[in-house]
C-alpha cells in the first residue's frame, strides 16, 4: 500500500488494469457471492423481529395443519409430512419474496445499474442473494423441523441418509435456480411481479402437496413433480424420511426424483444465466437498467 | 502515457434513439468527442441535452444506436468487462445500497464486487472512509446518513477499485456549499494522485465546471455545440470589449458617450457605491467598445465633459454567457425535467415534435 | 365594452396589502369528518387502482380465485386423503373456515402492506404522514379495497364449496339476525388486527412482506377455523376464546350452518367441560365477540399510535431497509 488513500493498487496503465486472469475473474465472482450474501446475514442480526414472525408464527401455522390431521385421526406419519412441508415452506417463501422479486427491487432502489457497471458476473450477485437467503431460511426450517418433531413426536425412518441429504441439497439448488430465473422474468414484468409473487404462494402450496402426498393430486401432481422443485423435492424427502410409512403410490421412486432435481438444477441455472445475459442485452438496448422511482 | 496511447474517451458519430410513443426520441445525435488521458472534461447542457445518456453509454449501461465509443481503446459495446474493471461512476442524489447496513459494511460489500480480498477490502474501506471524512459515520446505518454524508459514501464506493476513469453525473446535486466543496477537493486529490486518471463530469453548476474542468463540451439536443477550455469558450462569445466605469458625474447622460467613435453601446448601470445616502455620489456606465483601443477616446471625451473616473473594470464573460449564447436559453429556462435518465428528453426523430415527458415505468419494464 | 372584449385577469392581493387579510388560523383546524371522509375515499380509490382492481382479470384471478380457493383445496385434499365417516361434515367445516379466512388474510395484509408499499416501493410514507390527512384513516382506506377482494374470495370459495364440494347450504335457514352483527364485529376485528400488523411493519424491515400471512397462519391454530378447538390442549383452547376471530367464525358457522359442528364446543372440549353445554349460544357469541373485539381494537389503536411515535422518534418513516 502506498499510504496515499487515493492509490490502493497501482497499475501501469488502464490496459494493464483491464486485463484480468481467469483466477482474478473467478475470485471476484466468489467474493461477490460472499459480498451479496453479507447484507442478508447481517440483516438477521440487526433486526430481531424475524425470530417471532419467521420462526414462531410459521411454527404455529405448521401446528395448525398438524391439528387438522389429529382432528381427522390420521396415521402419525401424516404429522411428519406436514412438519417436513412446513420446514420446506421457508425456502419457497424465501425464493419468491427475496429472490424472484429482488432484481426488480434492486432496480427501483438504484442498485441494479451499479451491479451491471461492476466487473463481476451478475449471476454471482444472484448466487449471493441465494446463499444469504438460504442462511435465513435454514434457521427457520431447522427450528420448525426440530421443535415440531419434538413437540408432536414425529418419528423418522430413514434407510438412505446420503440420498436424503443429496435430495435436500438438490432441492435447494433447483429451488434457488428457479428463483434466479424468476428474478429475470420479474424484472421484465416490473410492477406485476409483486402480484405474481402472491400467485406463487397458496396455489403452489396446493399443487406441491405441501401438507399431503402430492401423488393424491393425480395428473396435477405429476405435472407439479415435473415442473416444481418444491413438489418433487418434498415428495422424495417424504419417501426417504418415512421409509416405513404406507406411502401412497403414484409418484416416482426417490432415486428418479433425485434425477429430476438434477435436471431441474441444470436447466434452471443455465436458463437463469441465459436469461440474465439476454436481460442485460435487452436492457442495454432499450435503456431499462436505470429507471427509478425518484 | 505515450503519445500513441489510446484516448481516454473517444466517440465517433455516436447516436442514440429511444423507441417511444408517439415518436421516437433522439437523445444523442452524432456526438464526436476526444478526451485525452488525464483530462478533467466537463459536459454542460440543459436538462434533456443527452449528457446522462452519453454517460450511460460510456459506462456500458446503454448501447448506442449507431456510432462508436471507446474507453481507453475498449469498445463500449463488446468489451464491457474490461471497461468495468477500470472505471467507476457516481451520480448526484444516488440512493443505492442497503439501508440496514452500516457505512463500513456497505462499502465492504461493494469492494467484494471489485474483487478485493476480504481483509484487503476492510482495510481499503477504512482508508477511504477516513479520506472522504466519514470517520464518525463509519458504524452508522446507511439509512440514517445525511445527503452530504451519503454522497461522500458514494464517492468512497466509486474509488474502491482505483478507477482510471471516473464518471461523475451531477455529483454535487443537492449538497450544501461546504459539502460540495469537500467533494470537489476530493475529486481533485484523487485525480492528482496518479497521472492519467481521467474525469468526465456533468454538472448544472457552471462555476463548478469552470473551476474543475480543463475542457468543456456544451451539448444540447444531443449535439456538441462547442468544445474547448473555459477560457477559449468565453473568448469565443466576447466579440467586443465590455467596460464598466464609475464616474463622479456625467453631464449629458450616456447618449454623449454612445456617439463617440468605437463605442458600440453605452448604458447606465446600477452603481456599486451609495446613491446619495450619505455616501459619495457616483454614476455607473456600461460601455461596449469595438475593441480596447477605443477606450482612449472615451477617457479623453470624459475629461472634456468634466467627469472624473473613479473606477474602471473590464468585464469578462462567464460560462453562463457562453451557454446562453450557444444554447439560446439559460439553465433556468430549460425544460423542466428530471436529470435525463434514460430515455431522455431529446428531439423526436421522425417526425419532429419534441417529447418532453418521460415514459412511465410500466411502459418500460 | 363588447362581448368579445378580453377580460384582464385579477391579480391576487399582494402579501401584506390590506386586501391580503393575513394568515387565517382557521385553515389549520381542518374540517373534521369531511376531511376524514375525503382522506378515506381517496386512499380507498388508490388501493383499488393499485392492488385490488376487479376489472383487471389477473388481479381478480390471483386474489379472489386462486389464493382463497387453493387454501381451501389444501384442506379438502387433506381430509380426502384420510377419509373416514366424518369426511363430509368436516369438509363443510373447513370450507366455511377457509372461506372466512380469505377475509382475514386480505384484511390484515391490506393494511400492513400499505405501510411497506408506501415506505419501500413508492417512498411516499413520510409524505402521507405529514399531510393533513389522518394517517390511520388513509391506511384504513388503502386496506378496505383488499377487504373487498377478500369478501369476493370468500363468496367464490363458498360457492365452489356448495356447488362442487357438497357443502350443505340452505339459504332459507340462514340466521340473519345473528349473521349481520357477527359479520360487522368480525370485520372491525380484522381491521384492528390489520392495524396492529401495520404498526409492527412500521418498525420492521423490508422483508416483512410475509409477516401478515405468517400472523394469519398462526391464528389458524387458535381460532377453530379449520379444526375444532377441542383437539387442542385446554390452555390453548382458552387462548382461542380470547381471540375475537374465534367467536366471529363460530357465529358465522352457527348462522349459516345451524346444524353443523361447533369450532369452540363439541365433545371433550374445554368449553363443554366449563359450561356443561356442547356449543355456545348465539347471544354468548355476540357478547364474547363484542368484548374481545373492543379490547383488540383499543390495543390496535394504542399500538399504532405508539409505533408511529417511535417511528418519528427514530426516523424510520423514510428509510428503505432491504437486504
Amino acid at each position: 500500500m502506498s499510504g496515499n488513500p487515493y492509490v490502493h493498487r497501482p497499475t501501469a496503465s488502464p490496459q494493464a488494469a483491464a486485463e484480468w486472469t481467469q483466477r482474478q475473474i473467478l475470485m471476484t465472482n466468489l467474493r461477490t457471492v460472499a459480498g451479496r450474501a453479507y447484507p442478508r446475514v447481517r440483516g438477521l442480526a440487526r433486526e430481531k423481529s424475524w425470530l417471532f414472525f419467521e420462526i414462531l408464527l410459521p411454527f404455529l401455522t405448521t401446528s395448525a395443519f398438524v391439528f387438522v390431521y389429529r382432528a381427522l385421526q390420521a396415521p402419525p406419519e401424516y404429522v411428519g409430512f406436514v412438519v417436513l412441508g412446513g420446514a420446506m415452506t421457508a425456502f419457497w417463501l424465501n425464493v419468491i419474496w427475496m429472490m424472484a422479486s429482488q432484481l426488480w427491487w434492486e432496480k427501483s432502489q438504484g442498485n441494479l445499474e451499479l451491479y451491471f457497471a461492476a466487473p463481476m458476473d451478475i449471476v454471482a450477485v444472484l448466487l449471493g442473494m441465494a446463499v444469504g437467503g438460504m442462511v435465513m431460511s435454514s434457521s427457520r426450517a431447522a427450528v420448525v423441523l426440530v421443535v415440531a418433531t419434538v413437540v408432536y413426536g414425529v418419528t423418522f425412518a430413514v434407510d438412505q441418509w446420503l440420498l436424503l441429504l443429496a435430495v435436500f441439497f438438490l432441492t435447494l439448488t433447483a429451488l434457488y435456480g428457479l428463483g434466479m430465473v424468476l428474478a429475470s422474468l420479474f424484472l421484465m414484468w416490473g410492477r406485476e411481479a409483486y402480484h405474481l409473487t402472491q400467485f406463487l404462494q397458496e396455489p403452489v402450496y396446493f399443487v406441491s402437496g405441501l401438507n399431503f402426498p402430492v401423488g393424491r393430486l393425480g395428473m396435477l401432481g405429476a405435472l407439479a413433480i415435473a415442473l416444481l422443485p418444491l413438489a418433487v423435492g418434498l415428495d422424495a424427502m417424504r419417501q426417504l424420511a418415512f421409509a416405513d410409512a404406507a406411502y401412497p403410490v403414484g409418484t416416482p421412486p426417490p432415486e428418479v426424483e433425485a434425477l429430476i432435481l438434477v435436471v431441474m438444477t441444470v436447466v434452471f441455472l443455465s436458463l437463469a444465466r441465459w436469461m440474465l445475459r439476454t436481460l442485460e442485452r435487452l436492457a442495454r438496448r432499450e435503456g431499462r437498467l436505470t429507471i427509478r422511482w425518484q | 502515457m505515450s503519445a500513441t496511447a489510446p484516448l481516454a474517451i473517444e466517440t465517433h458519430a455516436l447516436r442514440r434513439v429511444y423507441r417511444a410513443k408517439p415518436n421516437d426520441v433522439v437523445a444523442l445525435d452524432g456526438i464526436d468527442l476526444e478526451v485525452a488521458p488525464g483530462e478533467f472534461f466537463g459536459l454542460l447542457g440543459p436538462n434533456g441535452a443527452g449528457k446522462t445518456t452519453l454517460i450511460k453509454i460510456l459506462t456500458t449501461l446503454l448501447l448506442p444506436t449507431t456510432g462508436e465509443a471507446r474507453i481507453f481503446g475498449f469498445d463500449v459495446v463488446h468489451q464491457t468487462k474490461q471497461i468495468r474493471r477500470i472505471m467507476n461512476m457516481v451520480a448526484g442524489g444516488e440512493q443505492s445500497g442497503y439501508g440496514i447496513l452500516e457505512v463500513r459494511e456497505q462499502l465492504w460489500m461493494f469492494s467484494q464486487f471489485y474483487g478485493l480480498g476480504s481483509r484487503d477490502g476492510w482495510r481499503r474501506v477504512d482508508e477511504l472512509i477516513d479520506a472522504v471524512g466519514l470517520d464518525e459515520q463509519r458504524r452508522q446505518k446507511v439509512s440514517t446518513l445525511s445527503t452530504g454524508q451519503r454522497q461522500k459514501m458514494n464517492f468512497a464506493r466509486g474509488l474502491l477499485n482505483d478507477p482510471w476513469i471516473f464518471f461523475l453525473d451531477e455529483p454535487t446535486l443537492g449538497l450544501d456549499v461546504s459539502a460540495a466543496r469537500a467533494v470537489r477537493e476530493l475529486i481533485l486529490s484523487w485525480k492528482a494522485a496518479v497521472p492519467g486518471r481521467t474525469v468526465l463530469l456533468t454538472s448544472h453548476y457552471m462555476a463548478e465546471v469552470d473551476e474543475l474542468c480543463e475542457r468543456i463540451a456544451i451539448v444540447d439536443h444531443g449535439r456538441v455545440l462547442a468544445i474547448g477550455s473555459p477560457a477559449e469558450l468565453k473568448h469565443r462569445v466576447q466579440r467586443e470589449s465590455i467596460f464598466r466605469l464609475e464616474l463622479d458625474r456625467l453631464d449629458g447622460g450616456t447618449a454623449s458617450l454612445a456617439r463617440l467613435p468605437g463605442v458600440v453601446a453605452a448604458s447606465a448601470a446600477a452603481s456599486d457605491e451609495g446613491n446619495g445616502q450619505g455616501d459619495r455620489q457616483s454614476v455607473s456606465v456600461n460601455l461596449v467598445l469595438e475593441d480596447d483601443a477605443a477606450l482612449g477616446g472615451v477617457v479623453g471625451a470624459l475629461g472634456g465633459l468634466g467627469a472624473q473616473i473613479l473606477a474602471l473594470r473590464k468585464s469578462e464573460p462567464t460560462l453562463e454567457d457562453v451557454f446562453v449564447e450557444l444554447v439560446g436559453r439559460g439553465f433556468d429556462d430549460a425544460p423542466d425535467a428530471s436529470r435525463d435518465e434514460t430515455p431522455p428528453q431529446g428531439r423526436a426523430a421522425n417526425p419532429q415534435p419534441r417529447r418532453e415527458d418521460e415514459p412511465a415505468e410500466e411502459e418500460l419494464v | 365594452m363588447t362581448a368579445d372584449a378580453p377580460v384582464a385577469p385579477t391579480a391576487p392581493p399582494a402579501l401584506g396589502s390590506p386586501e391580503w387579510g393575513g394568515f387565517d388560523p382557521a385553515r389549520t383546524r381542518g374540517r373534521g369528518l369531511r376531511d376524514l371522509r375525503r382522506s378515506f375515499m381517496t386512499a380507498a380509490r388508490l388501493g383499488w387502482q393499485t392492488e385490488a382492481n376487479w376489472t383487471d382479470p389477473i388481479l381478480f384471478f390471483i386474489y379472489s380465485v386462486a389464493k382463497p380457493l387453493s387454501t381451501t383445496l389444501i384442506f379438502v385434499v387433506m381430509i380426502e386423503v384420510i377419509g373416514g365417516a366424518s369426511t363430509r361434515e368436516f369438509r363443510g367445516f373447513v370450507v366455511v373456515g377457509t372461506a372466512l379466512w380469505a377475509f382475514v388474510i386480505a384484511g390484515i395484509a391490506g393494511l400492513a402492506w400499505a405501510v411497506l408499499d408506501d415506505r419501500e416501493r413508492y417512498r411516499m410514507l413520510k409524505y402521507v404522514v405529514v399531510s393533513p390527512s389522518d394517517f390511520l384513516t388513509v391506511l384504513l382506506g388503502r386496506g378496505v379495497a383488499r377487504i373487498a377482494v377478500g369478501g369476493m374470495g370468500a363468496a367464490i370459495t363458498l360457492s365452489v364449496g356448495v356447488l362442487a364440494l357438497g357443502v350443505p347450504l340452505d339459504a332459507g335457514r340462514i340466521d340473519w339476525p345473528l349473521l349481520l352483527p357477527v359479520m360487522l364485529g368480525g370485520l372491525v376485528t380484522i381491521v384492528a388486527v390489520g392495524i396492529l400488523l401495520a404498526a409492527v411493519c412500521i418498525q420492521t424491515r423490508q422483508e416483512s412482506w410475509s409477516y401478515p400471512e405468517a400472523a394469519a397462519g398462526a391464528l389458524f391454530l387458535v381460532t377453530g377455523a379449520v379444526f375444532p378447538l377441542s383437539v387442542l390442549p385446554a390452555p390453548v383452547q382458552v387462548v382461542g376464546w380470547l381471540t375475537p376471530l374465534t367467536w366471529w367464525i363460530e357465529g358465522v358457522r352457527l348462522a349459516v350452518f345451524p346444524a353443523g359442528p361447533s369450532g369452540i364446543g363439541g365433545t371433550g372440549s374445554a368449553f363443554a367441560a366449563f359450561t356443561g353445554r356442547v356449543r355456545p349460544e348465539p347471544h354468548e357469541i355476540v357478547v364474547a365477540l363484542l368484548g374481545t373485539g373492543v379490547l383488540v381494537t383499543l390495543a390496535a389503536i394504542v399500538g399504532f399510535r405508539v409505533s408511529l411515535h417511535r417511528a418519528k422518534d427514530r426516523g424510520l418513516l423514510d428509510q428503505t431497509t432491504g437486504s
